[in-house]
C-alpha cells in the first residue's frame, strides 16, 4: 500500500495518459484537440497536488529502488511544469499532426512518467527502465510528422544514437553489477568507499557517457542540432527540457549518492566535459542561420553550464544548478512557444523569416527577444542569474582546485561569444536588413488566443520573476539539494 | 513615522514603470490608452507623493537583489529608497510639475503619429528621475542616473527624421556620458575607499576622518556627473541642441527636473563636499558662477524663442551649482539656497516652457521671436501666465525666484564677494535677455504674418499653465527654506514670520545683496524696455557692433568643441590606425574573430548529418574518455 502511495504522481499521470487514450476512442475526430486541454488540466491539477506531498523524512519504496525526498520532488514538479507548457504548445499545432493527436499527447504523458521516476531512481535497474520509457516515446515522438521527410530523419537519428548510448549505459550498469554484486545506490555507496575497482570504475564511466547523451553533451552531442531541427516544435521543448534534465537528475544521483567518492576523484572528467561542451555548442551555434538549428547549439551549450555546476561536488553548485533549470524553463518555454506559432515547418525557422515579427504581433516578439535576452545571461532577467550562481560556484571552488578558475572563464568567454549570435535573432525580429525589408511590407497579424497570451504572460513573467527575486527559488533549489548527504 | 508607511514610496516609484512597461508592450498604436496610463500614472505618484509629503513620513526602505559575500566583505546590491525632507520635497516637484506637463502634453502633442512612444518615454523618464529622487545609494541612483540619460535621448529623438533632432540626441547622450564616465570613476573610488556605497554609511565613514586628498578627488569627480547632466561649462553644449525635442519634453526634462538631478545630487551628497580640507568647492562654485554668466551672455542675442529658455536655464543652474560650491566652502554649511531655488526655479521655468509651447503652437511652430509680436492681445492667458513666470526669473518680489535667488545672493555676500558681483551681473542680464523676450515677442508690434491669426490655445494646455502660475508667485512664502533646513539641521528651521516677515526678511538679513539684485534685475527691465518696446529688428547688433557676433554665436563652442574633436581624432585614429592596422587587427582581432569562425566552421563540417559518423564520433569520443580516465 505504501509503496504505492509513494509513487501516486507517477500514477495519476499514468492514469491520465490512459485516459487520454481511452477518451480518443469516443471522441470525434473533429473535437480531437480538447483532449490537449484535458491532458493539459490533468498535469496542472497534479502540478499543484504535487506542493501538498510532505515529506519530513526521504521515503523508500519497492524495495530501496524508488526513492521520494526533497530532491526528486523538485524534479518531479519541474518535469509537470515542462510537460504542462509543452502539452499546451502542442494543442497549438494539433492542426499539423495528422497521426492522431490525442495519442502525440499520450506518449508525452508516458514519456513524463518516465522523467519523473528517472527522479526517484535508487537502483540502476529503475535507472534503465526509466531511461528507456523516456527514449522509446522520444523514438516516436520525433518522427511523429510521418509525412515530413525532416521529421523521419530526426527519429531515425534519435533512435540509432540514443540506441547506442543505451549500449553504453546497460553494459557500464552490468560491469558495476560485476565489479559489486549490487545495483541498489545504498549498498553501492557503502561498497565503493571501502575501495576502489578498476571494473567498478569502468562500469560507471561507461554510465556517466550514456548519460552524456541526455544531456547532449561532449562526447554525445552531434544528435541535438539535427534532431531539434527535424522533430515538431513541442517535441524538441521537452527533449530540451525535461530530457536533459532527466539525465541531471540521474547524474546527481549516481555521482554523488551511488559512487560519492569517485564522483568525487572524477571532478576534472565533468569539468573537461563542461568546457569542452559549452565550446563546442558556442562556436558553432555562431554560423547559424536557422532558429531552431541555433537552440540546439545553444542547448549543447547550456548542458555545458550544467556540467560545470555539477563539476562542483558542492551544494551551491548543485543548487546552481537546479535553478539554472528552472531559469531555462521559463525561457526555454518562451522561445519554442513562439517558434509553434510562427514556424510551422523547420525551414520557416530560419531566422530572416523573424523579421518585422514585432508588427506582426508585438507580444511574440517581445516574449521571443526577453528569452534570447535571458539565454544570453543580461541581468535582470532568468538567465542571468542562472549563469551567475553556476559561475559564482565555480569560482568558490577554485580556492581549493585552480582549474575551477580556468573553467569559469571559458563560461564567462562562452558567454560573451554567445551575446553575438541571441542578439541576431533580436536584430532579426526588430530592425531586419534592407533585403528582408522588402518582404515585409504588408505584415499579417498574428492572432492570438487568451490562453496563448496567458502562457506567454507566464513565461515572461517566470523570467523576470527568477531574475529580480531570486530568494524563493533559490530557497527551494537550497532545500532539494538538502536531500543529499553532501 | 511608522515603519510600514516607509513602503509607500514604492508606489511613487512603481506606476510610472508600469505605465511604461504597458505602453510599450501593448499600447503603442493607441494613442488615447497610452495617454490615459501615463497621465494616470504620474496622477497616481503625486497623490502618494502628497500623502508621504503631509504625514512627514521619513525612513528608509529596501529591497535587496543580491547579496554577495566575496570573503573581504558583502557587496550588496539593492534597491533602498530614503524618505526624508530633502527627497520628499523633491518628489513633489517632480510628480507635480511632471503631471501638469503630461496633461499639457496631451495637448500639445495631439495628432502627433506616434503620440504612444512618447509617452512611453515620458514615463520612463518619470520612473527614472523618481528612482533618482528616492536612491538611498551610488548604485541605484547611477542606474537611475543613465536611465534619465536614456529617456532623454529618447525623447529629445522623438521625431528622428529630422537630422537636427538625431544629431542633439546623440550629442545629448554623448556630451552626458563624457561627464557619467567621471561620475563612474568617482564611485569606484569610494567603493574602493570606504567599502559601501550607502549614502548614511558613507556620510558616517567620511565623517571618521580620511586622508585629506580623497574627499577632493572623489568630490571633483563626482562633480563631473552633475557638470554633464546639468548642463555645466564645458559640457554645457548639449542643453541648447536638446530643444529640438517637443515642447513640453523640454518643459519637464531640460528646463524643471532631470537638468536638475545633478544639483539634487550634489546635496544629497553633500557630506562628501563638505568633508574638511576639500579643494572641490572651490571649483564648483567657480564653474557654476562661470556657466551662469556665459550662458546668460549668449542668451541675449539669441532669437529662438527656446533657445534663449535653454539658456537662461544652464544659466540658473550655473546659479544653484554656485549655491552648493558657496555652501561647501565653509564648515558646517547647508545647500539649502541650491534646492530652494532648485524647487521655485522648476515651478517658473517650466511655466516658460509651456508659455512657448503655446505660442509655438498657436504660430504653427514658428519660433523665431522676430517673427512674432502683438501675442498679448490675442493670447491674454498664456502672456499673463509667461509674465508671471518672468517676474519670478528675474526676481522680483514678491515672485518666487526673488527669495530663492537672494537666498544664494545673501550666501555668497557671506562667502566670496567677487563671486557676488558676479551673481549680481548675471541677475541684470536674467531680466534683460527675458524681458527682451517679452517686448518682442508679447508686446511690441506684429514683425511677421504669423501672429495674425493667433489664438488662444485650448484649455488642456491653458490650465496647466494657470495651475503652475501659482507656486510661481507664492511658493517664496511657503516657507520652503525653513522645511530644508530641517533636513540638514533639525530642529533650526526657522520659524515663519508671517507674509510681510517673510517679504523684508532678505533686506534685513543680507541688505547689501537684497537691493544690489533687485537694483540690476529693474535695471535690466529698463533696458530692455528703452532698447526693444518699438523694434523690429535687433538695435544690439548695431550698438555693440564687434562685440554681439560672439555672443550670437554662442562664444564658437560648438565649432571649438567640432575641432577639437576632429583633431584630437585625427592624430588618435592615426595612431590607433597603425596600431590597430598591425597590433589588434593583423594579430588579435583577426586572430581572434578569424580562428572563432574558423573553429566554427570546422566543427560544422564534423556536423555532417551522416549517422554513420556521428556514431563513429561517439564512439572514438568514449575511447578517448575511458584512455584519459582510466589510462588503458
Amino acid at each position: 500500500m505504501s509503496d504505492l502511495t509513494a509513487i501516486g504522481l507517477e500514477l495519476a499521470v499514468m492514469v491520465t495518459a490512459l485516459a487520454v487514450l481511452l477518451l480518443d476512442l469516443w471522441t470525434p475526430p473533429e473535437q480531437k484537440r480538447q483532449l490537449g486541454y484535458v491532458a493539459a488540466i490533468a498535469v496542472g491539477v497534479i502540478f499543484v497536488a504535487s506542493f501538498a506531498v510532505l515529506i519530513p523524512e526521504p521515503r523508500m519504496a519497492f524495495g530501496g529502488m524508488y526513492r521520494l525526498d526533497e530532491l526528486s520532488l523538485y524534479f518531479k514538479r519541474f518535469f509537470l511544469l515542462t510537460a504542462l507548457v509543452v502539452l499546451l504548445m502542442s494543442i497549438e499545432i494539433a492542426d499539423r499532426i495528422e497521426a492522431g493527436f490525442p495519442e502525440y499527447c499520450a506518449l508525452h504523458l508516458f514519456a513524463l512518467t518516465g522523467m519523473m521516476l528517472a527522479a526517484s531512481a535508487y537502483h540502476f535497474a529503475m535507472v534503465f527502465v526509466a531511461l528507456e520509457l523516456i527514449a522509446v516515446t522520444f523514438y516516436i515522438l520525433t518522427s511523429y510528422q510521418r509525412r515530413r521527410l525532416a521529421s523521419l530523419e530526426a527519429g531515425v537519428k534519435y533512435l540509432v544514437l540514443s540506441a547506442v548510448a543505451s549500449a553504453f549505459l546497460v553494459y557500464g550498469i552490468a560491469l558495476v553489477f560485476g565489479a559489486s554484486g549490487t545495483l541498489d545506490f545504498a549498498r553501492l555507496a557503502d561498497r565503493s568507499n571501502t575501495g576502489s575497482h578498476r571494473m567498478l570504475e569502468l562500469g560507471l564511466l561507461l554510465v556517466f557517457l550514456g548519460l552524456t547523451f541526455k544531456l547532449a553533451s561532449v562526447p554525445f552531442q552531434f544528435w541535438a542540432p539535427d534532431v531539434y531541427q527535424g522533430a515538431p516544435t513541442p517535441t524538441v521543448a521537452f527533449l530540451a527540457l525535461g530530457s536533459k534534465a532527466a539525465g541531471v537528475a540521474l547524474l546527481i544521483r549516481v555521482f554523488h549518492e551511488a559512487a560519492p567518492a569517485i564522483g568525487r576523484g572524477w571532478h576534472g572528467l565533468f569539468a573537461g566535459v563542461s568546457a569542452a561542451t559549452m565550446l563546442y555548442g558556442v562556436l558553432c551555434a555562431i554560423p547559424q542561420r536557422n532558429l531552431k538549428r541555433l537552440l540546439g547549439y545553444s542547448s549543447i551549450a547550456n548542458g555545458g553550464l550544467v556540467f560545470m555546476g555539477l563539476s562542483t561536488f558542492s551544494a551551491p553548485g548543485l543548487s546552481a544548478v537546479l535553478y539554472f533549470l528552472a531559469a531555462y524553463l521559463f525561457t526555454l518555454g518562451a522561445a519554442f512557444f513562439v517558434l509553434c506559432l510562427v514556424a510551422p515547418t523547420a525551414e520557416d525557422a530560419d531566422i530572416p523569416a523573424l523579421t518585422g515579427l514585432h508588427r506582426r504581433s508585438p507580444l511574440l516578439a517581445a516574449a521571443l527577444a526577453l528569452s534570447m535576452v535571458s539565454l544570453a545571461g543580461i541581468p535582470p532577467l532568468a538567465g542571468f542569474f542562472g549563469k551567475f550562481l553556476l559561475i559564482k560556484a565555480a569560482l568558490e571552488n577554485g580556492p581549493s582546485w585552480p582549474a575551477m578558475y580556468a573553467l569559469a572563464s571559458v563560461a564567462l568567454l562562452t558567454a560573451v561569444i554567445s551575446i553575438s549570435y541571441y542578439f541576431g535573432v533580436i536584430r532579426a525580429i526588430y530592425w531586419p536588413g534592407e533585403t528582408e525589408r522588402e518582404v515585409v511590407r504588408d505584415p499579417e497579424p498574428i492572432v492570438l488566443s487568451g490562453l496563448t497570451r496567458a502562457v506567454l504572460w507566464f513565461c515572461i513573467v517566470g523570467m523576470l520573476w527568477l531574475g529580480i527575486a531570486p530568494d524563493k527559488m533559490l530557497i527551494l533549489a537550497e532545500h532539494a539539494v538538502r536531500a543529499l548527504a553532501l | 513615522m511608522h515603519a510600514a508607511s516607509t513602503h509607500l514610496a514604492w508606489l511613487v516609484l512603481l506606476p510610472p514603470l508600469g505605465a511604461a512597461a504597458g505602453i510599450t508592450l501593448l499600447a503603442l498604436n493607441r494613442p488615447a490608452v497610452s495617454a490615459r496610463l501615463s497621465i494616470g500614472a504620474i496622477l497616481a505618484a503625486f497623490g502618494v507623493s502628497l500623502v508621504l509629503f503631509t504625514q512627514g513620513v521619513e525612513g528608509r526602505t529596501a529591497w535587496t537583489w543580491l547579496s554577495i559575500d566575496d570573503g573581504r566583505g558583502t557587496f550588496v546590491a539593492e534597491l533602498g529608497l530614503r524618505l526624508d525632507h530633502l527627497s520628499c520635497l523633491m518628489l513633489l516637484v517632480v510628480t507635480g510639475v511632471g503631471s501638469v506637463i503630461h496633461i499639457y502634453s496631451l495637448g500639445y502633442m495631439r495628432g502627433d503619429r506616434s503620440v504612444g512612444r512618447y509617452f512611453a518615454g515620458l514615463s520612463l523618464f518619470s520612473f527614472s528621475m523618481l528612482g533618482i529622487v528616492l536612491a538611498d545609494n551610488f548604485l541605484m541612483l547611477f542606474i537611475c542616473w543613465e536611465l534619465v540619460g536614456v529617456s532623454s535621448y529618447l525623447l529629445i529623438g522623438f521625431w528622428f527624421e529630422r537630422p537636427a533632432a538625431a544629431d542633439a540626441s546623440k550629442k545629448a547622450f554623448l556630451t552626458n556620458r563624457l561627464g557619467d564616465f567621471g561620475f563612474l570613476l568617482g564611485i569606484i573610488l569610494l567603493w574602493a575607499a570606504f567599502g559601501t556605497l550607502d549614502f548614511a554609511e558613507l556620510e558616517q565613514r567620511i565623517g571618521a576622518g580620511t586622508t585629506p586628498w580623497l574627499p577632493s578627488l572623489v568630490g571633483l569627480l563626482i562633480f563631473c556627473g552633475a557638470v554633464g547632466k546639468s548642463a555645466q561649462f564645458p559640457l554645457h553644449v548639449w542643453l541648447p541642441d536638446a530643444m529640438e525635442g517637443p515642447t513640453p519634453v523640454s518643459a519637464l526634462i531640460h528646463a524643471a527636473t532631470m537638468v536638475a538631478a545633478g544639483v539634487y545630487m550634489l546635496c544629497r551628497v553633500f557630506f562628501v563636499f563638505a568633508a574638511p580640507g576639500s579643494a572641490a568647492p572651490d571649483v564648483i562654485a567657480w564653474v557654476g558662477g562661470g556657466t551662469a554668466l556665459l550662458a546668460a551672455l549668449i542668451a541675449v542675442q539669441q532669437n529662438d524663442i527656446k533657445r534663449i529658455l535653454a539658456y537662461s536655464t544652464l544659466s540658473q543652474l550655473g546659479y544653484m551649482v554656485l549655491a552648493v560650491g558657496l555652501a561647501g566652502m565653509a564648515a558646517g554649511a547647508h545647500p539649502v539656497p541650491a534646492m530652494y531655488h532648485l524647487t521655485t526655479h522648476a515651478c517658473f521655468k517650466a511655466l516658460l516652457f509651456l508659455g512657448a509651447g503655446s505660442v509655438i503652437c498657436a504660430l504653427r511652430h514658428e519660433q523665431d521671436i522676430w517673427r512674432m509680436g502683438g501675442l498679448a492681445r490675442r493670447m491674454p492667458i498664456t502672456f499673463w501666465t509667461f509674465l508671471a513666470a518672468t517676474l519670478a526669473l528675474c526676481g522680483i518680489p514678491p515672485f518666487s525666484g526673488f527669495f530663492s535667488k537672494d537666498a544664494i545672493l545673501a550666501l555668497a555676500w557671506e562667502r566670496q564677494p567677487v563671486l557676488l558681483g558676479l551673481a549680481v551681473a548675471v541677475a541684470f542680464l536674467t531680466s534683460f535677455y527675458m524681458f527682451r523676450l517679452v517686448w518682442v515677442a508679447f508686446l511690441g508690434p506684429a514683425k511677421s504674418q504669423a501672429p495674425d491669426h493667433a489664438r488662444e490655445s485650448p484649455a488642456v494646455m491653458t490650465l496647466p499653465l494657470l495651475v503652475l502660475t501659482v507656486p510661481s508667485v507664492v511658493a517664496g512664502f511657503w516657507g520652503i527654506d525653513s522645511y530644508l533646513i530641517e533636513h540638514f539641521r533639525p530642529g533650526e528651521g526657522l520659524s515663519a514670520p508671517g507674509w510681510l516677515g517673510q517679504l523684508t526678511a532678505p533686506f534685513h538679513h543680507a541688505p547689501v545683496a537684497a537691493f544690489s539684485g533687485l537694483i540690476a534685475a529693474l535695471l535690466g527691465i529698463v533696458f530692455a524696455w528703452r532698447l526693444y518696446s518699438h523694434r523690429v529688428q535687433d538695435p544690439l547688433p548695431g550698438l555693440l557692433d564687434a562685440a554681439a557676433r560672439p555672443l550670437r554665436d554662442k562664444f564658437y563652442f560648438d565649432e571649438f568643441y567640432g575641432r577639437l574633436i576632429a583633431w584630437t581624432q585625427d592624430t588618435l585614429a592615426r595612431g590607433a590606425d597603425a596600431v590597430d592596422r598591425w597590433v589588434i587587427g593583423g594579430a588579435l582581432v583577426k586572430g581572434a574573430s578569424g580562428s572563432i569562425e574558423l573553429c566554427g566552421r570546422l566543427l560544422r563540417l564534423v556536423q555532417t548529418g551522416s549517422l554513420q559518423t556521428y556514431a563513429f564520433l561517439f564512439v572514438l569520443g568514449a575511447v578517448v574518455a575511458i584512455v584519459l580516465m582510466l589510462g588503458w
